[in-house]
């Protein structure tokens, strides 16, 4: 057969045709397309029933509502609780990325003795010798937990127990001493303030709940002004920004109170005494008026009082901040005490956590439960102006070994919560806060244990809240102690980011990478 | 039924900068967690918050946080008309800018063509520490290596609210039911969302106020994303020329 030139011009015309009208090749390219976008090493999200669950989070002493959304058993989103009393639906920036936390590599799988592995049998018996010789301190990150009560029910019994308070909790000291209330039960009352005066407290950065003072900021039903020698977020924000000289707060404050010449004050703070006289104006142009300091600052406590401002007191269990010292056989620290503290006592260290951030003295590196693995109470948030308890719930399971210092120590962490329950419904005050309902409930008829697993909030009534009356004949000579500004991670307990934290330092320029953190 | 117009009113005079929104947004969209030697260039960030300031220095110094996200063009969108693949549209029904990654040949047009630097690109394989894909969002696909992304006003969250809706047979979506995930994050309630064409609504009204703006507003892009500040200086900044941001990573 000899092909013709028409021949060759009809098979051209009929492939061209084929290969328009055939499915094939258009077939691969869309086949082609999908395995591109399958690789086996590229992960797919799980399948599987989808739940949303509201409870609080436990990662720092504030216990904001979380509704955890669940899929296929894990957390895979978390978004706050519109209607809970404590946080208001708001939520700090590393609370998103918070339920990532438990598959971090720096999680701590293994019980580790100086630095090698060991088992649990190990620790055990270390930790009953310890016990045997004694005496054992124990160290306690969040007073105030059903789990406080029983790890301080078991110190008293083989050693002591010591607390370390929260920097929201550090800048009451002043009322404490001057009032005789302990600092745990102290609180601002920020729902009845006008106008605030902060000398350097990072209100809208990471200062106590971010819904107790942000949300009304954001409703501008508060003038803020920020006193600061550095341009901060809070100051960024602030009704007004009022630079000093650094250090010079308690100098301002006396010279706005008039107890310092107002030249002397403005010497030292950088400002000029007309500056001073006219910032004094528009404080108490508009009350009712609170001056806080970032820290513990006996004349910007005493400004406060000056100005007619005040501080609550709330009805809390309230167990004494008391600084480990000395030396003790054993040394329990809870898995809530912020990773770089370090006992400043000798004795055989036990070190509950959750993560390792690397570093520890530590004898004993005891594995904990992590984020939404534990049950475990939340008391009302450090400074907080009225009594809240709330209950954060175990959503799911830790993939190794656990124990948590309540079970190390053979105690029952259910027990003493439920005993703290009934305490609270036999006294009957207050009312509860059902997730997504604005209106609170009585206690009476309810189960309050199972509504606070449910992630029910219940907020003391407010008349058990008072005013707490100072005793101060003169005004402040000491100089308050003002640490270094501190990091933005400063209330974040674990000692490692979420991943994606990093978006906010090393993918933008938003904040400065904190130091020393995981990632 | 009316198109709608979704978009956001931006109070700058809120924006703390805590960066909530940012990382609520890659939770949200199953983005991944950095890797080591990605940047503020390379990186993923859909929403990103920018530090700015009024360039004053010592007392006079003010700083404000001006969230950036896709701007969803609603005219001449610069990303659709560069597309040689059709892999961005602007969806008819909500006026939200879309982005196919399955279409996607990862040339990166729309990228330059943005104004507002809002697209980003995979430059790597998205990847988990062992165990942590567990968390992944399981109504957002992970993107692949090689094309290219950007904020969809969380289309998985419209589309759950559809099938909310479809399933209790209502002919539209309860405006409750569909708030991306930056809106739900933001600790001072900076971001209002809502549906630009409906006159009556609470974004509708703020877009229409007098200290509203938008950036870039001369493009004549009709961008459904606006901002509002009462201050002169942080509105002055909307029709500023871009310049580079200044690097500044731990």
């Amino acid at each position: 057969m000899n092909p013709t030139r028409r021949d060759l011009l009809a098979w051209s015309g009929g492939a061209i045709a084929g290969l328009i009208l055939t499915p094939v090749p258009w077939k691969l390219l869309g086949d082609s397309a999908k395995w591109t976008q399958n690789w086996p090493w590229i992960p797919q999200p799980a399948r599987g029933p989808v739940e949303v669950k509201q409870t609080a989070c436990a990662l720092c002493a504030k216990g904001c509502g979380i509704r955890v959304r669940m899929a296929a058993g894990a957390p895979v989103g978390l978004a706050g609780a519109a209607t809970h009393p404590v946080s208001d639906g708001a939520l700090c920036p590393l609370a998103f990325g918070a339920h990532q936390l438990n598959w971090h590599p720096q999680r701590l799988r293994q019980v580790l003795h100086r630095g090698h592995p060991a088992s649990w049998q190990d620790a055990v018996a270390a930790f009953r010798k310890a016990v045997a010789e004694g005496p054992v301190a124990v160290v306690d990150g969040r007073p105030g937990r059903a789990a406080s009560a029983v790890l301080e029910a078991f110190a008293k019994q083989h050693g002591s127990y010591h607390a370390v308070a929260t920097r929201e909790e550090q800048s009451l000291a002043p009322y404490a001493e001057w009032s005789g209330v302990p600092t745990a039960a102290l609180g601002y009352d920020f729902a009845n303030v006008s106008t605030l005066v902060s000398f350097g407290a990072p209100l809208l950065d990471g200062w106590g709940t971010p819904g107790s003072f942000a949300r009304r900021w954001s409703r501008r039903q508060v003038r803020l002004i920020q006193i600061e020698p550095e341009l901060s977020r809070t100051a960024a924000c602030a009704w007004r920004w009022v630079a000093i000289r650094p250090g010079s707060d308690a100098a301002l404050a006396a010279g706005i109170a008039r107890t310092m010449p107002l030249e002397a004050a403005a010497q030292q703070s950088g400002l000029t005494p007309d500056a001073i006289e006219e910032l004094t104006r528009t404080i108490v142009a508009e009350g009712p008026v609170l001056a806080m300091s970032a820290d513990a600052q006996p004349a910007v406590a005493a400004l406060n009082l000056a100005l007619g401002g005040s501080v609550v007191q709330r009805r809390e269990y309230a167990a004494p901040r008391v600084p480990l010292a000395g030396s003790h056989r054993g040394i329990l620290i809870d898995s809530t005490v912020p990773w770089e503290y370090e006992p400043q006592a000798s004795g055989e260290v036990f070190r509950f956590a959750a993560w390792s951030g690397g570093g520890s003295h530590a004898d004993w590196l005891l594995p904990a439960p992590g984020f939404l693995e534990e049950l475990t109470d939340v008391p009302s948030a450090p400074a907080s102006a009225i009594a809240t308890y709330a209950l954060a719930a175990p959503l799911m399971k830790p993939g190794h070994p656990v124990s948590s210092a309540v079970e190390f120590v053979g105690a029952s962490i259910e027990e003493a919560i439920r005993a703290r329950c009934e305490r609270i419904s036999r006294d009957g005050a207050g009312r509860l806060y059902r997730p997504g309902e604005r209106e609170p409930v009585a206690l009476a008829g309810l189960k309050l244990e199972e509504e606070l697993m449910a992630g029910a909030v219940w907020v003391d009534n407010p008349k058990n809240t008072k005013i707490v009356r100072c005793k101060l004949k003169n005004w402040p000579s000491e100089v308050g102690r003002s640490e270094a500004r501190r990091s933005w991670t400063a209330n974040w307990a674990p000692p490692v980011l979420p991943p994606l934290a990093a978006k906010l330092f090393q993918e933008s320029n938003l904040r400065e990478r904190p130091e020393g953190s995981l990632v | 039924m009316i198109p709608r117009r979704y978009g956001m009113v931006i109070d700058l005079d809120l924006c703390t900068g805590c960066g909530a929104c940012m990382i609520a947004c890659a939770a949200e969209n199953n983005v991944p967690p950095p890797q080591p030697r990605a940047t503020d260039r390379t990186g993923i960030t859909p929403m990103r918050v920018q530090p700015v300031s009024n360039g004053a220095t010592g007392a006079d110094r003010r700083e404000a946080f001006i969230p950036l996200l896709c701007m969803q063009c609603q005219h001449e969108t610069p990303c659709v008309s560069v597309c040689p693949q059709q892999a961005v549209e602007v969806d008819r029904a909500t006026g939200i800018v879309t982005q196919m990654p399955q279409r996607c040949l990862g040339c990166r047009y729309c990228m330059a063509a943005c104004p507002y630097h809002a697209r980003y690109f995979n430059w790597w394989d998205p990847q988990w520490p062992p165990g942590m894909e567990k968390t992944l969002n399981p109504g957002v696909a992970v993107r692949m290596r090689g094309v290219v992304e950007k904020c969809n006003l969380c289309h998985a969250r419209l589309h759950a609210a559809e099938d909310k809706a479809a399933a209790e047979k209502k002919a539209a979506i309860d405006p409750a039911d569909y708030v991306p995930a930056c809106v739900e994050s933001c600790p001072t309630q900076a971001i209002t969302f809502g549906d630009l064409a409906n006159a009556g609504s609470a974004v509708a009204q703020a877009s229409r106020s007098r200290e509203s703006f938008r950036l870039l507003e001369k493009l004549g892009s009709e961008p459904k994303v606006y901002y509002r500040s009462e201050r002169a200086w942080v509105r002055e900044l909307a029709e500023r020329p871009a310049r580079a941001p200044e690097v500044k990573r731990g």
